[in-house]
C-alpha cells in the first residue's frame, strides 16, 4: 500500500492556471520570457512529480533532476517545496471560488434556494482532494511560512466579503432580519462546514459524495435562515 | 505505591513526547529517542502505549479532555434556560480551543492526520466530546426548550457558530494575540443568539414557520425543498465510503 495516500492533483485545475500564465507571453527573446519559461518549466516538472507520488513523497531534487540546473536555480525560484505546491495548486482555485461567489444574485426572488446553490458549489469546490491538500498545508505550515496568510486573503477574506454584501442586501430589502452582514456571513460559511470539515481535514473522508455534501449545506442553509428570517 | 510510581511515569513519557512531537513531527520523531530521553526501555513504553500513533493520541488530546471534562460541566441538566448553559459552555471552548498550545496542538493534528493515519482517531476522540453536547441538545429538545431535530448535527451548528468568528485567523497566524475573555464572551454571545433562534421551539416563533406557509409572499421565500431519505443523506455515509 502506497503510504500515505497523498492528495490527488486534479489535472485540469493544473491545466486552467498554467494556460492562464501563458497568455502573457509576446517576445520570446526578451530576458522576462525567459525568466516566465523556466518558471512555467519548473511549475510543469512539480506539477508532474506531485501527480506521479503526492505532495509528502514529492522532492525537490527530483524536480531538479527533470527540469535541470543547479538546486540553487530552482530554490531562487521557490524557496520550498511547500510553495512550489502552493504556486501550482492554489490560483485556478482561487479563481474558482471567487466564480462561486460571484454568482451570488441578492435580488433573486427565491433567497433560500440562491444560498443554497451556492452553499452546495462552495463545499463541492473545498472539498475537493486539492483544495483539501491546499487547506491542510495552510494550517500547517502557517507557522513557518506566509501560506496561511495567503489563502485567508486570498480566499477567505474575499468570499467572506461577498456574502456579506449579498446578506446586507437581502436584510436591506427585508428578506432578511436586520444584524451585521459581517457577523452573519461569517456564521453561514461556518455553518456550511459544520458537519464535514474535520472529516475532511483530518482524512476520515477522501472525498465527500456530492449527496452527502448537498444534504450538509441544505441543513446548514435551513439553520442560518431559520435563524436569519424576519420574524 | 507502585500505581503511582507508573503514573509518574506515564506523565514524564507524554511530556516529553509531546515536547518531541511538537518540536520536529510525528514522523522525525522516534520511540528510541523518547526513551533516550525519559530512560528505561521501549518495553516500558509500549506497557502504557501500544503504538506511536496511540501516543501522539494521547499527547494532543490529554489536554483538551482535561479541559473539555470541565466545560460540559455546564452541560449537566437541561434547564429553562438553555441560552445560559450554552453561554458559559461556549465561553470555556472557544477560549480553550483558541488559546496558543491548542492551536497548536490542532495545527500539528491536521499536519500529521494526512501522513501517519492518526486522523481517525483523533476524530473518535472529536466524536466522544462533541456526543455530550448532543447528548445535552437532545435533553432540551425532550424537554421543549429547543425545537426537535437532529441532536447531532445541532451540535455540529453549535461548535461551527462558536468558532465562526474567531478561529481560522488564529490558526492561519494572521492574527497572533489570542483573545481575551471580554471577546471571547462577545463573540459567543452572538454564536448562542443565532443557535437559539435557530433552533427555538416552534410555538415560539409562531408568526414564522408554520403560519408563515399561509401567507403567499412568504411562501416562495420560504419554501423548503422536499427532504430526501434521512437514512440515505446522512454523513455518517461519507465516513463508511471513505479510505
Amino acid at each position: 500500500m502506497r503510504y500515505p495516500p497523498g492528495p490527488e492533483i486534479q489535472w485540469w485545475l493544473f491545466a486552467g492556471s498554467f494556460q492562464l500564465n501563458c497568455t502573457h507571453q509576446s517576445n520570446p527573446y526578451s530576458m522576462k520570457t525567459k525568466t516566465e519559461a523556466k518558471r512555467l518549466a519548473i511549475l510543469k516538472a512539480a506539477a508532474d512529480v506531485f501527480r506521479e507520488v503526492g505532495f509528502e513523497r514529492a522532492s525537490m531534487s527530483e524536480i531538479r533532476a527533470r527540469i535541470g540546473g543547479s538546486k540553487a536555480t530552482l530554490y531562487n525560484y521557490f524557496p520550498s517545496k511547500e510553495k512550489l505546491f502552493f504556486e501550482v495548486m492554489y490560483h485556478a482555485k482561487e479563481l474558482e471560488l471567487a466564480g462561486i461567489t460571484h454568482t451570488l444574485n441578492p435580488d433573486a426572488d427565491d433567497l433560500k434556494g440562491e444560498v443554497l446553490h451556492f452553499g452546495q458549489r462552495l463545499l463541492a469546490a473545498l472539498y475537493s482532494p486539492d483544495a483539501i491538500a491546499i487547506r491542510r498545508l495552510a494550517i500547517a505550515e502557517s507557522r513557518h511560512s506566509n501560506i496561511g496568510k495567503i489563502v485567508f486573503e486570498g480566499a477567505t477574506v474575499p468570499i467572506e466579503k461577498q456574502v456579506a454584501e449579498f446578506l446586507r442586501k437581502g436584510m436591506k430589502r427585508g428578506a432578511l432580519r436586520a444584524a451585521d452582514p459581517k457577523t452573519a456571513a461569517m456564521q453561514l460559511l461556518s455553518l456550511l462546514e459544520a458537519e464535514l470539515l474535520q472529516r475532511v481535514l483530518l482524512g476520515i473522508v477522501s472525498s465527500v459524495k456530492p449527496e452527502v455534501l448537498n444534504s450538509a449545506a441544505r441543513r446548514a442553509v435551513e439553520t442560518f435562515l431559520s435563524g436569519y428570517g424576519r420574524r | 505505591m507502585y500505581v503511582k510510581k507508573s503514573d509518574f511515569k506515564r506523565r514524564s513519557i507524554l511530556d516529553t513526547a509531546y515536547r518531541l512531537f511538537r518540536a520536529q513531527g510525528f514522523d522525525k520523531t522516534s520511540i528510541a529517542e523518547i526513551v533516550g530521553e525519559v530512560g528505561g526501555s521501549k518495553a516500558t513504553i509500549y506497557s502504557h502505549f501500544p503504538s506511536k500513533e496511540e501516543l501522539f493520541l494521547e499527547c494532543m488530546m490529554a489536554a483538551a479532555e482535561n479541559y473539555m471534562a470541565g466545560t460540559l460541566k455546564h452541560l449537566g441538566a437541561p434547564c429553562a434556560d438553555p441560552g445560559v448553559a450554552l453561554q458559559d459552555f461556549g465561553a470555556g471552548f472557544l477560549s480553550f480551543i483558541c488559546s496558543p498550545e491548542q492551536l497548536e496542538v490542532r495545527r500539528l493534528r491536521v499536519a500529521e492526520a494526512a501522513r501517519s493515519g492518526t486522523g481517525r482517531l483523533f476524530f473518535e476522540k472529536i466524536s466522544t466530546l462533541r456526543a455530550h453536547v448532543a447528548a445535552f441538545l437532545s435533553a432540551c429538545m425532550a424537554a421543549g426548550t429547543l425545537r426537535a431535530d437532529d441532536a447531532d448535527v445541532a451540535a455540529d451548528h453549535l461548535g461551527a457558530l462558536l468558532e465562526a468568528e474567531i478561529l481560522e485567523p488564529l490558526l492561519l497566524h494572521v492574527r497572533e494575540v489570542s483573545p481575551e475573555a471580554e471577546e471571547i464572551a462577545l463573540a459567543v454571545k452572538r454564536a448562542v443568539a443565532a443557535f437559539l433562534r435557530a433552533y427555538a421551539p416552534v410555538a415560539n416563533r409562531g408568526d414564522r414557520c408554520e403560519d408563515a406557509r399561509d401567507d403567499g409572499a412568504s411562501e416562495s421565500l420560504w419554501r423548503i425543498p422536499p427532504e430526501g431519505e434521512k437514512e440515505s443523506d446522512s454523513a455518517s455515509d461519507a465516513v463508511s465510503a471513505g479510505t
